[in-house]
């Protein structure tokens, strides 16, 4: 399977998907195009380029030729960006980034203890005085209020 | 132009009082720092700083945020000279005989012509935008839903060609864009599209998310974790002043720079990478000793470096004329005046005129500053370089997080950039460009709306994009750059925009 295959059947499933999820919406008239109209127009466009990334993507590279070396980094920073969507509201701004930045400088990088510390206290104390305190822009407090 | 020049004072005064100044300043200085961090780039660096503008009047907050813009400009040369590292895209040819001129103890010179380059291609560059800019959005005026959407639809195509790789890949990028930017409530009609009861994705995919994601978090996705080669060269203070001959044989260079990369800048598309290569390409093609290229030639400095200020500042003139983002980075910042309360367009410049004429004062003032300072603080700057990237990335995460949030308030924003990081970082993989995606989400609702008023026009005919000239025109211009994109299709053969691509990689 090559790159280019595997792309366009995720963009022509996508197109489908549209076609298929956009049936609820009106699709009204050339003369008067609903809310449906343009979103069809694209999913076909979609499906269009999608077919033709697969007919002509025979000689592109393969999916297993792909390198990786880096996923371990990118599978802890991911995690870090989904604990701050799900928690942050629920514990805070401070709590959580300073979960997090203690987490990537202290076990991901293995930063010294005692920089771990400053760095982890100092940015998250310090950019929600910056933001929340200084130039009013509301950070979540959490439901200890910190 | 006495109106030209009544307005520029106009601007002027409207720049001079102590806090527009104080920010102007600020905006040079933290443009520069992310222009010499490699991965922070003037998209994420304006994405990130957005909600600190939020207290801030109108013009204070366009004249900060466009003073990173144009600072991240001149930083970028600093990294390409003395560490071979690019800390932006359009200074990838910066390295080539920057650091030759480095390594050969002219570090100094190499940033002062780079500087002085961009200093003049800035500021000349402004002046193209102060004269070229109203009557452009005078022009625009007349434009009816059907020229606006072939007008968009025509951006978008030159956009997937210029942009280099193909023009497939980008044009699906752009339909992906476009349809994410279908999310949420239908202006026309109420109803409730895609948000599949997330009543947070009522107001639509915000650009914000959609460009920290894509552009911030899938940076250091693929990077972090990446081993650290940092040679840092220090450039010895004493020689920064470049010698007579370097001072004659930069002239012609930044002359030639200047002009084209205004005029690619306007073009839409990645034009201040491109206006790089072509006046790199064009120098070399031009001397009498092509072959000093890539041991140290001033003018492959010179050149590239006074293009891609040009075009940073030519990219505004469609922006603030006819309210049409040529990339990413303009899109930004299409969206940051947003926030604040103002759409660019063929009124704009009417309506606004104490916005628009500071902005022209302050890119003045601000190029100046950035030479005055830039130069002296070299070393401040290059200490910035020394900070190792596993310190660097979790920082930058927060802000990325900080920014994104601090738009709505709203942590659906913060998981929206999470989604488009992830995205990024496999798009990336796959060699798919992610500029289109972000400019078919911030374009998408102008189009609609715009092609369904024309629809409506023409009681569902759409001969209505044909029979209207400029329409036509528009139009005509995009299937060109179709057939242009195909043609290596069909051929088999690298056209220039491949082997830009490749260039751009190695």
């Amino acid at each position: 399977m090559t790159i280019d295959r595997l792309s366009g059947a995720f963009l022509m499933l996508l197109g489908f998907f549209v076609v298929w999820e956009r049936r609820v919406l009106p699709l009204g008239s050339a003369s008067r195009p609903g809310p449906g109209y343009f979103p069809l127009l694209l999913a076909i466009l979609l499906i269009l380029l999608g077919a033709i990334l697969i007919l002509r993507g025979k000689d592109a590279e393969k999916v297993r030729a792909l390198s990786w070396p880096e996923a371990q980094h990118a599978a802890a920073i991911l995690g870090c960006c989904l604990f701050i969507t799900l928690f942050m509201e629920t514990i805070g701004y401070r709590l959580t980034l300073l979960l997090t930045l203690g987490f990537l400088f202290g076990v991901m990088e293995k930063i010294k203890v005692w920089l771990t510390l400053v760095l982890t206290f100092g940015f998250s104390l310090g950019t929600f005085w910056l933001f929340d305190s200084l130039l009013r822009v509301p950070l979540p407090r959490g439901g200890w209020g910190f | 132009m006495e109106a030209t020049f009544q307005n520029l004072v106009l601007g002027f005064a409207t720049v001079f009082t102590p806090t527009n100044m104080l920010y102007s300043l600020a905006g040079c200085l933290i443009g520069t720092m992310v222009g010499v961090l490699p991965g922070v780039g003037p998209l994420a660096g304006i994405s990130m700083l957005l909600p600190t503008t939020f207290g801030l009047d109108t013009t204070s907050a366009i004249i900060l945020l466009a003073g990173i813009y144009y600072g991240a400009m001149y930083g970028g040369s600093t990294t390409s000279i003395l560490m071979r590292i690019p800390g932006e895209a359009a200074s990838v040819m910066t390295c080539i005989d920057g650091y030759a001129m480095a390594r050969k103890g002219r570090a100094g010179p190499a940033l002062a012509i780079a500087a002085l380059g961009s200093y003049i291609a800035g500021t000349l560059s402004v002046v193209g935008l102060m004269f070229l800019a109203p009557p452009l959005a005078q022009f625009a005026l007349g434009f009816g839903p059907p020229e606006y959407v072939c007008l968009l639809v025509c951006g978008l195509v030159v956009l997937s060609y210029m942009t280099g790789g193909s023009i497939v890949k980008n044009l699906s990028m752009i339909s992906l864009g476009l349809m994410a930017g279908m999310i949420g409530i239908d202006q026309m009609s109420g109803y409730f599209r895609f948000s599949y009861g997330i009543t947070a994705l009522g107001d639509g995919v915000g650009l914000v998310p959609v460009a920290v994601g894509l552009f911030g978090i899938s940076e250091i996705l693929a990077t972090a974790g990446s081993p650290e080669i940092r040679e840092v060269l220090k450039p010895r203070f004493r020689d920064l002043l470049p010698s007579k001959q370097e001072l004659k044989d930069s002239i012609g260079p930044i002359g030639r720079g200047t002009v084209l990369g205004f005029l690619i800048g306007i073009i839409p598309g990645s034009a201040h990478i491109i206006s790089t290569f072509v006046s790199y390409a064009l120098e070399r093609r031009i001397s009498k000793h092509p072959e000093r290229f890539g041991q140290g030639a001033i003018e492959g400095v010179a050149g590239p470096e006074s293009a891609n200020n040009a075009a940073s500042e030519g990219a505004l003139v469609p922006l603030l004329a006819l309210g049409v983002p040529t990339g990413p980075v303009p899109a930004v910042l299409l969206a940051a005046l947003m926030v604040h309360g103002i759409t660019p367009g063929p009124l704009f410049i009417k309506e606004q005129p104490v916005v628009f004429w500071g902005l022209i004062a302050s890119m003045y003032i601000g190029n100046l500053m950035l030479l005055l300072l830039n130069l002296p603080m070299v070393g401040i700057f290059v200490n910035l370089l020394r900070v190792p990237y596993r310190i660097l990335y979790p920082t930058i995460l927060l802000f990325c997080v900080v920014g994104v949030y601090a738009v709505n308030s709203s942590m659906v924003d913060v998981g929206i950039m999470t989604a488009m990081g992830v995205l990024g970082y496999l798009l990336r993989k796959m060699d798919f460009e992610t500029a289109p995606l972000v400019l078919g989400v911030v374009l998408a609702p102008i189009i609609e709306f715009s092609f369904r008023q024309a629809l409506a026009m023409s009681g569902g005919s759409y001969a209505i994009f044909v029979e209207r000239p400029i329409s036509a025109a528009f139009l005509a211009l995009a299937l060109i750059m179709i057939l242009l994109g195909l043609k290596p299709l069909i051929f088999k053969k690298k056209d220039w925009r491949e082997k830009l691509t490749e260039a751009e990689k190695t």
